[in-house]
């Protein structure tokens, strides 16, 4: 008999056993803490033979997992489910053709022409801000003789300045004040 | 351990030593020896030119056959650019705009390091001096160290393979020990031989803009006289050419110790330059006006020197 239960702990182990099988074998397990230990000392058997690590672990390790696992709370309210991804993407899809619909209602509806005139409206106050650029363009542009002529000096100083791809005859050298101490 | 074992072994330490250290090499055979491998050796490798804050690693290839040296360099970073030493004139072709420069600078010999070819009247303004061996490209190197003797110009290292005596690494430090540019090699060969390349000019649609193209012509005709100049620095080369692609002429007076050079420049007068000090990288400028003209002082050199330059320069026509 203990020879039999030591081949059933073993194909439990192996995944062997049927569903009644196990159970029966968990159910003495429950009663006799011999086989438990037997269990965990099969198991450390096997898992060192089949992945040639063998990770020690105490006698007690899953007796003190499943005590942790019983200290931890029960949840008595049900508990959202969530979203699954397909609901997600259909959520989102419906959002999308809603904002469409109501855009395109308010572009050619009955008053379309106040809807544009106020799309123009918002855009001509953006032009400021977008044409400051060609007067930073045209700031640089001014300081441009200085570095140019700093440039040519560099240039006609020595030959230093073909290895330096930075200062190769850009227009703008990046010269900077020296503070004299 | 007997005798003779001991007599063994201190003998052994002592041709080691000896070997390393090649007793009797100073400082400045090293770098007559670094001159001379410079000019006959086929060499070719990766290095890189640390200037202005910027990383440009390039190809270098230098070929000698019968005196005849070519020195090129191709860019591995935009922009893509090739440049050529041919003795005396060097070609930078860019590949992305096709713009072609030509320039002609007799007084410079190389892209990684130009040390005077005699050392003996060095010494009166730097020290020269083997401070150490390092490995540089895996290579063993002996480090020089060229330190001046006043405060006018920069000390620099230079790092000498010890087997071809070719430079695998530059460092020049500003007067504080920091370093302001590099050059160093990150892998290098020596070959017998390396080809020549022709330098290809393109055609009329993009035209070959000229630099010094003019011969060098006698600094008494110089709109300016120099009063003032730190120990060892001489004229190298004066030209009176028009820049800044106007025809207004340019008065340009190169200025060296052997080891640092110094321009001085003077135009009319000009609100596009501002007076006082600049700086680019590590070169240093002084500006001032001088009635109606614009003088400007520019060199790898420390503020203080370009500006003691520029206020001991007078006009000519003042002076006489």
């Amino acid at each position: 008999m203990p020879e039999d239960l030591n081949q059933k702990i073993s194909q439990f182990l192996d995944n062997e056993l049927d569903h009644d099988e196990a159970l029966t074998l968990l159910q003495k397990m429950q009663l006799q803490s011999e086989l438990q230990d037997k269990l965990i000392r099969y198991e450390a058997i096997s898992h060192a033979m089949k992945t040639d690590v063998f990770l020690l672990t105490k006698s007690d390790f899953s007796t003190k997992i499943r005590q942790q696992i019983q200290k931890e709370p029960v949840y008595l309210l049900p508990q959202h489910k969530p979203f699954k991804r397909s609901h997600k993407q259909i959520a989102a899809a419906a959002s999308i053709a809603i904002i469409a619909v109501i855009a395109g209602r308010s572009l050619y509806g009955t008053d379309q022409h106040s809807k544009v005139a106020s799309i123009v409206q918002v855009a001509q106050h953006q032009l400021p801000e977008q044409s400051s650029k060609p007067v930073v363009y045209a700031n640089q542009a001014a300081q441009y003789p200085l570095n140019k002529r700093i440039n040519d000096y560099l240039q006609a100083h020595n030959s230093s300045v073909y290895t330096n791809g930075e200062a190769n005859f850009q227009p703008l050298a990046r010269v900077t004040a020296y503070s004299h101490k | 351990m007997t005798v003779v074992k001991r007599f063994y072994v201190v003998l052994l330490l002592s041709i080691g030593v000896a070997s390393a250290r090649e007793p009797g090499l100073n400082a400045q055979q090293v770098l007559v020896k670094m001159n001379h491998a410079m000019e006959v050796l086929n060499y070719q490798g990766t290095v890189a030119f640390l200037k202005n804050g910027k990383l440009e690693p390039m190809k270098y290839v230098h070929a000698a056959e019968k005196g005849i040296q070519q020195e090129r360099l191709l860019s591995l970073n935009s922009p893509l650019r090739e440049i050529i030493r041919n003795g005396g004139q060097i070609s930078c072709l860019f590949k992305e705009t096709q713009q072609t420069i030509v320039d002609h600078r007799p007084f410079e010999r190389s892209f990684l390091v130009d040390v005077p070819r005699n050392l003996d009247d060095m010494g009166a303004i730097y020290q020269f001096e083997i401070v150490g061996e390092e490995n540089i490209a895996m290579l063993p190197s002996y480090v020089v160290a060229i330190q001046p003797k006043d405060y006018a110009r920069y000390p620099r290292k230079i790092w000498v393979e010890k087997q071809q005596f070719l430079p695998l690494k530059v460092v020049v430090y500003d007067n504080s020990g920091v370093p302001l540019e590099q050059v160093v090699f990150t892998e290098i060969e020596v070959k017998d031989a390396l080809p020549f390349v022709d330098v290809k000019f393109l055609d009329a649609a993009h035209p070959v803009q000229h630099i010094h193209q003019s011969q060098p012509q006698s600094s008494d005709q110089a709109a300016f006289v120099v009063t003032a100049l730190p120990k060892g620095f001489r004229e190298v080369f004066f030209i009176r050419k028009p820049m800044h692609n106007t025809e207004q002429p340019v008065d340009h007076l190169l200025l060296s110790d052997g080891f640092t050079t110094v321009s001085i420049y003077m135009e009319n007068k000009s609100a596009a330059i501002q007076s006082g000090l600049q700086s680019v990288g590590a070169v240093n400028s002084y500006s001032r006006t001088i009635n109606n003209y614009q003088l400007t002082v520019m060199g790898e050199v420390p503020a203080e020197t370009v500006k003691f330059i520029a206020e001991g320069i007078k006009l000519r026509d003042l002076k006489d």
